[in-house]
C-alpha cells in the first residue's frame, strides 16, 4: 500500500512553502488526492525532471488510501463485471457500457489487464467528483468481493 | 515482437472473446481485458494463480525404464507409431481444448488406427447435440442471447470458473438491444450442489442434492403443465421464474453430465422448454468450457453424423459409442487437447498405470499427463503462436491468430506426421 513518506522521498524535502504547506502534509495530500504533484512549483525545475512522472505513476498504480478503492489481486478473477457496471463508463465508455472490454484509447476508471482489475483514473469515480454515498456499483457487483471502496 | 494487436480473439475458453487488445510491455506480452483464466495462456502461469508459472513442454522425448530422454520429433513420432500401432483397443482422447485442423487430423490418426475417439467432455456436449437432433431444441447466438434474452438460468454450471466473462458479456450486464438496462432488464437463477458466487446475482438460487437433477427438472416441467404438484424443492420457485420470461436461455452445464442420466436429463429439459415455448422463446446451450468443444462435435457431425464418441475398432463406418470409456479395455492412448489424467479418478490413474498402458502426449504444457507419457511431443499454443480455427461455445466459427513466434509446430502438423509416419 502507498504511503505518505513514500510520496515524500520524490518531493523536494526542502519545505520551500510555496505551495502554502510543508512537504509531509503536500505528500498527504497527494495520497488523498486532493492536490496532484503538478501543483509543487519547485518539481517543474529543469533539476527533477521526471519527478513528476514518477510520482504520477507511484499514485496511477497504488490505490487512493482515504478514498477511492483497493482491489485485492489475489481475489479478482479478471470477470470485467465491475468495468461494465461502473456508473462512470456507463455514461462515457460504450465498449464498457455492452459488456466489452474497452479499448486501450478509451478513459477509463480501471480495466483487465492480464487477467486482473487495475485502477487507471481514480480522480473519475463519482465517489470522489460528488460524493462517497451516489454510487458503489463496482464493490456491490464484484462476485468475489475484491473490491473495497474507502 | 511487432503489435498492438487490437480485437485480438483469446483462446482461454469456448467463450472465445474476440475484444483482446495486446500490447508490448516490458519485452512481454501484455493483454487487456482478458480475464484470469485466458490471461493464464498468455502468460504462461496456472489457471487463477497469476504468480505460479505453468512449465511448457520444450522437447520431444521418449521413456526408457522410467526416465524421460529427450529425442528428436522423428524418433518421438516413430515411437509413438509402434505403441499405438502395437495396441488393440487404442484410444484418442481430450480433443476440446485444440483447434479444429488438429481434431481433423486426430480423427484421421484414430481412424487410421482404428482406434475410438473419445471427446473429453462426451457426457455433456453429445447428449446436448443428440437431443439438438431428436428434441426440438432451439438454439440461438450468444449476441441473440445478449440483445433479447431476459430470463436466465444456469443448470449446474458456474459460469464464473469456466468462462469468466460469460455473465458480463452476454447473459447479465452486457447492455443489449433489447436489454438496455442490462442487469435491471434481466432475471438470474441458478441450480447447483453448493451455494456459488453466482448466488449473489440471483433471484432464485436452487440447492440439489447430488444426482437429484432430473428429478427436479421433470417436477418443474411437471409444475408449468399443470400436470403435477411439486414434490421436489425448489421445483415452484424454477417454474415461476420461468413462467415470467418472455426470452429465456438455460445453460446446461458439467453438473448434469455427471453419471449415466445425462441424456435422460438433457431430454427432460427439451420437454421443460417445449411446456414453455408456445408463449414464449426459450433457447438450450450446454456452456462448454474448453475453447473448442464445439468444434469437435460439428467435426463429428458432419463427418460422421453422430456426436458421440466414433469407435473404429470394429471397422469403418464406425460404432458410435454414448457410454464414456471402459478404461479397464484400453491399451494404449494418444491424448492431445486435454489434461487426461487430471480428469480421471485416482483409481483410474494408478489403474493404467499399474497395467503400463502407454500414453502418447500431444501439447505445449508440461501437464499431468505428459508426466505419465511414454512419448510426448510439444506443440504450440494455438491462437497464440499458430493459426488454427475454432467454434464459439455457440457455434460460431472463428480464425484465430498467432501474435508470437512459435517454440514448436502446431498440433495439427505433429498429428499429420504421426499419420504419416504410421501408414
Ligand atoms: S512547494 Fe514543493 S518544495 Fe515547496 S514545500 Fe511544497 S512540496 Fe515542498
Ligand atoms: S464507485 Fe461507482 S463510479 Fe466509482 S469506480 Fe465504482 S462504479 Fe465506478
Ligand atoms: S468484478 Fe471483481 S473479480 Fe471481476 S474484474 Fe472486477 S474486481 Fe475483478
Ligand atoms: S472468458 Fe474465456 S475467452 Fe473470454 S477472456 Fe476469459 S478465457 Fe478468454
Amino acid at each position: 500500500m502507498l504511503t505518505a513518506p513514500e510520496l515524500l522521498e520524490f518531493l523536494p524535502q526542502t519545505d520551500c512553502g510555496q505551495c502554502g504547506m510543508t512537504c509531509a502534509d503536500f505528500a498527504g495530500l497527494l495520497l488523498a488526492r486532493d492536490l496532484s504533484p503538478a501543483d509543487c512549483p519547485v518539481l517543474h525545475e529543469p533539476e527533477y525532471a521526471g519527478f513528476i512522472e514518477a510520482l504520477e505513476e507511484l499514485l496511477a498504480t497504488a490505490p487512493a488510501a482515504g478514498r477511492g478503492m483497493a482491489i485485492d489481486p489475489a481475489r479478482c478473477i479478471g470477470c470485467g463485471i465491475c468495468v461494465a457496471m461502473c456508473e462512470h463508463h456507463l455514461a462515457q465508455v460504450p465498449e464498457a457500457r455492452a459488456g466489452r472490454g474497452p479499448g486501450l484509447g478509451d478513459r477509463v476508471i480501471f480495466r483487465v489487464v492480464n487477467g486482473q482489475v487495475v485502477v487507471v483514473n481514480q480522480e473519475l469515480c463519482v465517489r470522489l467528483l460528488q460524493a462517497a454515498e451516489k454510487c458503489s456499483k463496482c464493490a456491490e457487483h464484484c462476485p468475489t468481493e475484491a473490491i473495497t471502496l474507502r | 515482437m511487432p503489435g498492438p494487436w487490437e480485437s485480438h480473439i483469446c483462446p482461454g475458453c469456448a467463450c472465445l472473446c474476440d475484444d483482446l487488445d495486446l500490447v508490448e510491455a516490458d519485452g512481454g506480452l501484455q493483454a487487456h481485458n482478458v480475464c484470469a483464466w485466458g490471461s493464464a495462456k498468455f502468460l504462461g502461469s496456472k489457471k487463477f494463480h497469476p504468480g505460479q508459472p505453468r512449465r511448457r513442454l520444450t522437447a520431444p522425448f521418449v521413456r526408457r525404464r522410467g526416465r524421460r530422454e529427450e529425442v528428436s520429433p522423428e524418433a518421438a513420432l516413430a515411437q509413438a507409431a509402434e505403441l499405438l500401432a502395437r495396441a488393440r483397443r487404442p484410444v484418442v482422447f481430450g480433443l476440446t481444448a485444440c483447434g479444429s485442423r488438429a481434431q481433423e487430423a486426430a480423427l484421421a490418426v484414430a481412424r487410421h488406427l482404428r482406434a475410438r475417439l473419445e471427446p473429453a467432455d462426451l457426457n455433456l456436449m453429445a447428449p446436448y447435440y443428440q437431443a439438438l437432433l431428436t428434441a426440438e431444441i432451439h438454439h440461438a447466438s450468444l449476441e441473440v442471447l445478449r440483445d433479447e434474452a431476459d430470463t436466465v438460468l444456469y443448470w449446474g454450471a458456474n459460469p464464473l470458473h469456466s468462462c469468466p466473462r460469460h455473465l458480463t458479456r452476454y447473459t447479465v450486464f452486457a447492455r443489449g438491444r433489447f436489454t438496455e438496462r442490462g442487469v435491471e432488464d434481466r432475471r438470474l437463477a441458478a441450480v447447483d450442489l453448493h451455494r456459488t458466487e453466482l448466488a449473489r446475482f440471483c433471484q432464485v438460487f436452487v440447492r440439489v442434492a447430488p444426482g437429484a437433477d432430473l428429478e427436479l427438472i421433470r417436477a418443474v416441467q411437471g409444475v408449468l403443465s399443470g400436470a403435477s404438484r411439486a414434490t421436489v424443492t425448489g421445483a415452484v420457485r424454477l417454474a415461476e421464474f420461468l413462467r415470467h420470461g418472455e426470452v429465456g436461455v438455460i445453460f446446461a452445464g458439467r453438473g448434469l453430465a455427471v453419471g449415466a442420466e445425462a441424456l435422460a436429463r438433457f431430454a427432460a429439459l427439451g420437454d421443460l422448454i417445449r411446456v414453455l415455448r408456445p408463449a414464449r422463446r426459450f433457447f438450450l446451450l450446454p456452456l462448454a468450457s474448453d475453447f473448442n468443444s464445439a468444434g469437435l462435435y460439428h467435426l463429428l457431425l458432419t463427418r460422421l453424423g453422430s456426436p458421440w464418441a466414433p469407435d473404429f475398432g470394429e471397422g469403418d463406418p464406425p460404432v458410435f459409442r454414448s457410454q464414456p470409456v471402459r478404461w479397464e479395455e484400453v491399451d494404449a492412448l494418444l491424448v492431445t487437447g486435454a489434461d487426461l489424467f487430471w480428469l480421471l479418478p485416482e483409481e483410474t490413474r494408478r489403474d493404467l498405470t499399474r497395467r503400463q498402458v502407454p500414453v502418447v502426449a500431444v501439447g505445449p504444457w508440461e501437464d499431468r499427463t505428459v508426466a505419465r507419457a511414454a512419448v510426448a511431443l510439444p506443440a504450440a499454443l494455438e491462437g497464440i503462436e499458430v493459426e488454427e480455427v475454432a467454434y464459439r461455445q455457440d457455434g460460431i466459427p472463428v480464425c484465430l491468430r498467432p501474435v508470437l513466434p512459435p517454440p514448436a509446430p502446431a498440433a495439427h502438423q505433429v498429428l499429420t506426421q504421426l499419420l504419416e509416419i504410421s501408414s
